[in-house]
């Protein structure tokens, strides 16, 4: 009867409905990781290719740092691209796929049992991510808006869909010989398509947009965007050829240098960023933000080591737990830390004043969370994390549990803060 | 356009403004129309239906007028209600004067505000036991759907065309939570009156990201400081809001529909 004007739905944002419940099960995956940490410290000590291991950084990788990551990107893709999320339905289907498959996959490895639970949680985990890559792809191509941050996130998500086949087949391979090798042989390939493929490229693609945003900073350098995603693509490429075609160890400084440029130009675009900045005082936040910036060369110090001994062919298991537990506790749970109390108030806001701003005075967004909760989070965090890393480089359980337990405070702390957001009881106006 | 007894005045006369006088012709109790404040506060809240119990005429007189203008009469929906005086609820005949608060809004229609506000203040003060009776020229057809949603019953006493008493009981003890939008000197209207003629405004709809929070940022530091900044924007910027806060800013957002915000920032 009475037709759309134009515009509806043209700027409209994603419903919580849609964000809140990755977010809130990736803040209960990350107590169940540390807690499992907390259990098994023995396990640290020993070789990586280990069951309780490899459960720890599966359902770190997935559990907390993809579905975060997924949630958060559902409300900032359409940002990104000024369009509007194409479908409510398969994001709810990719939450449930993953949901539902994330632990079933987590149970197999902590039993190294890989009968139908392992399986039928990688198959859910593919279906997941095959649901939120219709989901953008479509969403990019009704917005028709190309922008540099998006190309980030979709191949970003095309590299975690390759990374996931692989593990697919990793899984399988397991219980039916599929491979020509055992799956231990292909664990850097699957590792770097994650780490390399999905994590960095996903996040220097959203870093670049909101680092500047936060800071208020009128900075804007698309070339260097490009030449960085230039530069990540090419170095996973080129790691990718090597490690199946070559074989020369030597060759792997190759792609190490192009990612280690790729994150000093990053480095360096914060840097400008933070110099043109509007805004004087950085918070606390954001802080956490840059700071994880930082820590990015924390794990490509211990792979440059990794690689130098293994020219002179020494293997030392301890090096690489320390690169893989650098990057998911280290560097991405940082950067999780920083951006969820960038996102979560505002979305949480968003759900309880709109429809209020417009008859009185309205709480500031960053009032829904606790700051004094964030800041003792940090501390606690930054002493288990260094713990934890020392614990592992001395092979020492003692110092390990007891960084465990330092980490278990902080996810119970970082809960705390979410759910104090989430149970927000608007006031009344 | 189709219309049926369910559809508001306000969107008739959107459609096609010659509506109005035809619905005036009908009688002339609706010559309050005319008036572009009464007409703005009635007509949104009032439908076929309800103007035609409000007024005594049957709806077919309105339908009569309308076809002509090209509106499309639906049939189907006819609330079919009978024109008999209902049966007095319980709750009226246990009434004792005391518990009965009255109210005269006739005074206020006359002077061309709207009622609704005090209304509202008064239905919050009425008690479990309590009733309100609202005196009036006609029917308050929509306060009766409003109030109804909050646990009152009521019945009306039409005395003659002049003169309708209505009475509002309260069933419940759960608080009255009613939201005009106007009901407080804090809300969007207010500060627009306030700034009248002290408004700077631009619009930031246009702009790519993180364009809008530059342009308002620069556009606040030139402001005067009795002076107020009217943004046209596509969505309510949720980031900016604690950077007005830190600038000491206070801030009124009207949302008008999906992809347009309307945002008031002042000094606090």
């Amino acid at each position: 009867m009475f037709p759309s004007s134009p515009t509806a739905g043209l700027a409209q944002n994603t419903s919580y409905k849609v964000v809140l419940p990755f977010y809130i099960y990736g803040a209960l995956s990350f107590l169940i990781a540390t807690i499992l940490l907390l259990f098994s410290s023995s396990a640290l000590v020993q070789h990586y290719f280990h069951p309780q291991t490899l459960a720890i950084t599966h359902a770190m990788a997935l559990g907390w740092g993809t579905m975060m990551i997924l949630g958060a990107s559902h409300q900032l893709v359409p940002v990104l691209i000024e369009g509007k999320l194409y479908s409510d339905a398969l994001a709810y289907l990719s939450f449930l796929s993953a949901a539902i498959g994330i632990p079933l996959l987590v149970y197999g490895f902590y039993h190294f049992y890989f009968g139908w639970e392992a399986q039928w949680g990688a198959i859910l985990i593919n279906a997941a991510i095959v649901f939120y890559l219709i989901n953008i792809a479509v969403s990019m191509i009704k917005s028709k808006k190309e922008n540099v941050h998006a190309v980030f996130v979709f191949t970003a998500t095309l590299w975690l869909l390759i990374t996931i086949i692989v593990g697919l087949f990793l899984v399988f391979n397991f219980t039916h010989n599929i491979l020509s090798q055992d799956s231990l042989h292909y664990l850097p390939l699957h590792a770097h398509l994650g780490i390399i493929g999905w994590f960095l490229l996903l996040v220097l693609g959203v870093a670049s947009r909101l680092i500047p945003l936060f800071l208020i900073s009128k900075y804007h350098n698309v070339k260097i965007l490009w030449w960085i995603y230039g530069l990540v693509n090419f170095g996973l490429i080129s790691f990718i050829v090597i490690f199946l075609y070559i074989g020369k160890s030597w060759l792997y400084f190759f792609p190490l240098s192009a990612i280690l440029i790729s994150i000093i130009m990053f480095g360096f675009f914060c840097k400008k960023a933070y110099l043109d900045r509007l805004r004087k005082k950085v918070d606390d936040q954001l802080k956490i933000s840059l700071f994880s910036v930082l820590m990015m060369l924390l794990p490509l110090l211990v792979l440059l080591i990794i690689i130098l001994m293994m020219l002179f062919s020494v293997d030392d298991p301890k090096l690489i737990l320390t690169y893989g537990f650098c990057i998911f506790f280290g560097w991405i749970t940082a950067i999780i830390f920083g951006m969820t109390f960038k996102t979560l108030p505002f979305i949480l806001w968003n759900k309880a004043y709109h429809d209020k701003a417009g008859m009185g005075k309205t709480p500031n967004p960053r009032e829904l969370f606790n700051n004094k909760i964030f800041q003792i989070m940090s501390v606690f965090y930054l002493a288990g994390f260094i713990l934890l890393i020392a614990g592992i480089l001395i092979s020492n359980t003692f110092i390990l549990k007891f960084a465990a337990l330092l980490l278990v405070v902080t996810a119970f702390l970082y809960n705390t803060n979410v759910f104090k957001m989430i149970m927000h009881k608007p006031k009344k106006i | 356009m189709v219309i049926n007894t369910d559809t508001k005045i306000a969107k008739i006369l959107k459609q096609n403004p010659a509506a109005l006088e035809a619905i005036i012709s009908i009688t002339p109790k609706f010559e309050k129309l005319r008036n572009p404040l009464l007409r703005k506060l009635m007509a949104g809240r009032t439908s076929i239906g309800m103007a035609s119990k409000i007024s005594g005429c049957g709806i077919n007189a309105f339908f009569d007028k309308l076809k002509p203008l090209g509106f499309e009469i639906d049939d189907n929906v006819i609330t079919g209600k009978s024109e008999e005086k209902p049966h007095l609820p319980a709750f009226f005949n246990s009434l004792k004067p005391e518990q009965i608060i009255e109210f005269d809004v006739r005074p206020l229609i006359d002077a061309d505000k709207d009622p609704l506000p005090l209304i509202v203040e008064k239905v919050k003060s009425i008690e479990k036991g309590q009733a309100l009776k609202i005196i009036n020229s006609f029917e308050p057809t929509p306060l009766l759907s409003l109030l109804k949603k909050q646990g009152f019953d009521s019945y009306v006493d039409t005395i003659d065309d002049q003169l309708v008493e209505t009475y509002f009981y309260k069933t419940g003890n759960s608080a009255v939570e009613i939201n005009t939008g106007e009901n407080n000197n804090e809300g969007w209207d207010n500060y627009i009156k306030k700034f009248e003629g002290k408004m700077q405004t631009i619009d930031v709809r246009q702009l790519e990201m993180p364009g809008p929070m530059m342009a308002i940022l620069d556009e606040i530091n030139k402001l005067p400081a009795d002076n107020a900044l009217y943004v046209y924007h596509k969505r309510i910027p949720v980031f900016l809001l604690p950077e007005l806060k830190e600038k000491k800013f206070d801030y009124r957002i009207k949302e008008i529909s999906d992809g347009e915000v309307r945002l008031l920032i002042f000094k606090e």
